[in-house]
């Protein structure tokens, strides 16, 4: 069934066209990921782990990271819900989304599984809309087991009649074919139609098979039929069906408790006591068993057989002492409240959600009332929603911790931020930046006024510089001098150590030009750099105490909320328990009033024999 | 006494039966009062609580998910956030192990994969191998990928990306695929942008 739902989720993807159309949505279809998130979610429904898919599914939809598969993302999250046991979520999803766009395969097995669901958990009305919602024929497999559950929701709701028509002409796979064929033939009986249900019965009951599922259908179909037969006084009739029950199967003690009574029906209580005395050995939990402590010293009481039937009665009333003390003991452990917690500490899988199913009962007293009980599918579901409910628990509690860690988290970075901010703040007020850009805007215009004014010496090297300032220097100096010859050797050298001077600056003023123009633009991308920096810092500075702020809240809010939770998870966890407990007390209950009536049969029987046997009829000894 | 054996008989046929219910049913050779004792219908109305523990489910669902995602707000803020994936497309050629992931010659990941994991891969899933925080700018991918290639053999192979993180989250796909031509698998990281 794990599989049918994982067929159901990846035949969603078919909705939005995303793998390829010409794939029958039965078969596993190529899902072609075109958001990464989305695959993420599938990663964990494939390894069958919901809970955490279904988190994810809603967080990256909470943050729009699955815009190419919002449709089958909204199928697939109500897939989950179904497997989680949110059936009536799932179903109101489903009621809005399973829209004629959807292929008809999604959508019939959609239905299908929400019908089987509501069943199970007793939501009859629903499972019955869900089931008529499937149009057209599933695969064989699923059609065969879907008429079958259709006819389970029509007999539990008491609508025989048209449980009757549903199955009457239906034909199917060999094992579903038996169980609707049993079901019908019940149906009939309960109908007070048995003469209609005999050949059903009987189809079954003779059923060719080696098959331990189908032979104990078998079984179970000639039990009913006997039984039917043996309520209606036919005896006679009751009698070969009976027999033809296993000895050794789970219905045999029933078996041979009716084959008796038809025997002692049709008078023979000698061949009667056959299959009691048989019974009598067998374990004296099941009710056959019980009864046949009182049917054979009755049969003996009937063949005038005094002595044997008083000392069977006697048996009889102290093994129901017995067995009652233990059934007391067994009510009282249940009542302390740990059997659930025995249940789901001898199943080792840790698993949850509607697919988990009990296979191993723990080792306690009180197991081998309570096989039936467990089996039935109220157990199961309570104990399903029990378990979930655990599971639950156990993930709040890790979010509980996380949760300080957060609250740790956030109080660290705002002690940080409170520590860095003044430094923020204090660059921030500086305006450095605005600063700097205005020395980058000086040194252009300043650039430019060397090159258009051929300022070669301006950028000179540091000694070149002072050379030429010392030139510049001693020709004033000169020019204020008087013309005589020594002034004028002199400034002949000067000229020509400028002009040498000069030669050499012109020659490099270009490419130290070039160097400088590079030398801003770097100083441009720097700037912009820091631009962009400072704006960061800026949006930062504005959002720190809000952003921490914000997150303080959160976790403040979701801490109520965990807090919140867990209380109404223990409490309904509680009621969950006593209502599981009330289940299992009530059977033994019913297994103690049995024991009870029983008792008290036998306590008569022997105080009427022996009121006989005191007062004996006159004429005899 | 006779009407204790006729209740018994109507409990045989008080139920309809289900296939699968074989399964929950304990072995033939236990006590069997199976048909007895095995109520379909719920003998009280439980709907009141089953809802309440469906109301209580969905709430817990929903508080989880809002629990994720202060998680990943808080820690991997968006602007801050790269996260690499981890997809298998076929996995004829290569059966994968493990996957060492590198970031600027740092080890942030090594992964060993489950064969649940392997399948739920194979089957389309998208691992989410590592989620972390880069400051904005240059930075360098390594993947190495451990397995058994071609004909069971064990297999590595690397795969390297150089990337730049902008303000916005970053991510990455380690793509594995088959190719057919050359009978061997192919390793890729893939940029979304």
């Amino acid at each position: 069934m794990r599989k049918g739902l994982i067929l159901l989720g990846l035949a969603a993807a078919l909705a939005a066209g995303t793998v390829l159309a010409r794939q029958p949505p039965e078969k596993l279809p190529a899902t072609r990921i075109r958001d990464l998130h989305y695959g993420d979610v599938l990663f964990y429904f494939y390894q069958e782990d919901d809970f955490e898919a279904i988190t994810r599914l809603n967080a990256y939809e909470h943050w729009g990271l699955l815009p190419h598969h919002e449709a089958e993302s909204q199928l697939l999250l109500g897939g989950l819900y179904l497997s989680l046991g949110l059936h009536n979520e799932a179903g109101a999803r489903f009621e809005t989304l399973l829209t004629p766009t959807v292929p008809t395969g999604v959508r019939n097995r959609a239905w299908f599984y929400l019908a089987k669901i509501w069943y199970a958990r007793g939501y009859l009305d629903k499972a019955e809309h869900a089931i008529r919602q499937v149009q057209g024929a599933l695969p064989p497999e699923l059609d065969a087991e879907k008429q079958h559950l259709f006819a389970n929701i029509l007999m539990r709701q008491g609508r025989f009649d048209e449980a009757v028509q549903l199955l009457l002409h239906w034909k199917g796979p060999l094992d579903w074919m038996a169980y609707a064929q049993f079901n019908l033939g019940v149906a009939l009986v309960r109908e007070g139609k048995l003469a209609e249900a005999d050949p059903f019965l009987t189809q079954v009951g003779t059923l060719k098979t080696t098959r331990a599922e189908l032979l104990a259908l078998k079984d179970r179909a000639n039990l009913a039929l006997g039984f039917a037969y043996l309520q209606s006084n036919q005896p006679a009739k009751a009698k070969p069906v009976l027999e033809r029950v296993r000895l050794n199967g789970p219905y045999s003690n029933k078996a041979l408790l009716g084959a008796g009574w038809a025997e002692a029906a049709l008078g023979d209580y000698s061949q009667a006591l056959s299959p009691w005395m048989e019974l009598r050995n067998r374990n004296l939990l099941d009710a056959a068993v019980q009864e046949s402590y009182l049917s054979v010293p009755y049969a003996f009481g009937k063949l005038n057989a005094s002595a044997q039937a008083a000392e069977y009665y006697e048996s009889a009333v102290k093994s129901f002492d017995d067995e009652s003390a233990k059934l007391d003991e067994a009510i009282g452990r249940i009542r302390s409240g740990h059997m659930l917690d025995a249940l789901l500490t001898s199943e080792k899988d840790t698993h949850y959600g509607w697919f988990w199913q009990l296979t191993t009962l723990p080792d306690a007293p009180e197991s081998r009332y309570l096989y039936a009980v467990l089996a039935g599918h109220d157990f199961q579901e309570g104990l399903k929603n029990y378990r979930d409910l655990a599971y639950m628990g156990r993930t709040l509690d890790r979010w509980g911790d996380s949760i300080e860690a957060f609250g740790d988290m956030v109080d660290t970075r705002e002690k940080a931020y409170a520590q860095r901010l003044p430094r923020a703040d204090a660059l921030l007020a500086s305006d450095s930046l605005t600063d700097k850009q205005h020395r980058r805007d000086e040194m252009t215009s300043r650039l430019n006024t060397i090159e258009s004014g051929a300022e070669v010496a301006a950028l000179g090297s540091p000694q070149e510089r002072e050379q030429w300032a010392q030139i510049q220097k001693l020709e004033a100096a000169l020019a204020g001098a008087s013309d005589n010859e020594e002034n004028a050797a002199l400034r002949d050298r000067l000229r020509l150590v400028k002009g040498v001077l000069y030669f050499r600056l012109n020659a490099a003023f270009k490419g130290r030009l070039w160097q400088e123009r590079r030398t801003v633009r770097d100083l441009d991308a720097a700037l912009a750099e820091a631009q962009i920096r400072w704006i960061r810092v800026e949006k930062a500075r504005k959002s720190a105490p809000t952003s921490t702020g914000d997150f303080a809240q959160r976790i403040a809010s979701l801490r109520q909320r965990i807090d919140a939770l867990q209380a109404r998870l223990a409490s309904v966890r509680e009621k969950q328990n006593g209502y599981l407990a009330d289940l299992a007390v009530r059977e033994l209950e019913a297994q103690k009033d049995r024991l009870a009536t029983y008792q008290i049969q036998a306590r008569y029987a022997l105080a009427s024999m022996y009121d006989r046997a005191a007062n004996p009829p006159e004429g005899k000894p | 006494m006779r009407f204790l054996t006729l209740a018994a008989a109507l409990a045989v046929l008080a139920s309809p039966t289900w296939a699968q219910d074989a399964v929950a049913q304990p072995p033939a050779a236990t006590p069997a009062v199976a048909p007895a004792a095995a109520p379909a219908a719920p003998a009280t109305d439980t709907r009141g609580l089953d809802q309440e523990v469906q109301d209580l489910k969905k709430d817990v669902v929903d508080l989880n998910r809002d629990l994720f995602v202060l998680e990943e707000d808080l820690l991997f803020p968006a602007n801050t956030q790269v996260a690499v994936f981890v997809s298998l497309d076929v996995g004829d050629f290569f059966a994968l192990d493990s996957v060492e992931l590198k970031i600027d010659q740092k080890e942030v990941a090594n992964y060993l994969y489950t064969p649940r994991e392997a399948e739920a891969l194979l089957k389309g899933g998208v691992h989410r191998l590592y989620l972390g925080n880069l400051k904005v700018g240059s930075h360098e991918l390594v993947a190495l990928f451990s397995g058994k290639g071609p004909n069971e053999r064990d297999y590595q192979r690397g795969a390297t990306l150089k990337f730049d993180k902008g303000i916005g989250a970053k991510y990455l796909e380690l793509k594995i695929n088959d190719r057919q031509r050359k009978q061997q698998p192919e390793f890729e990281i893939k940029d979304w942008e």
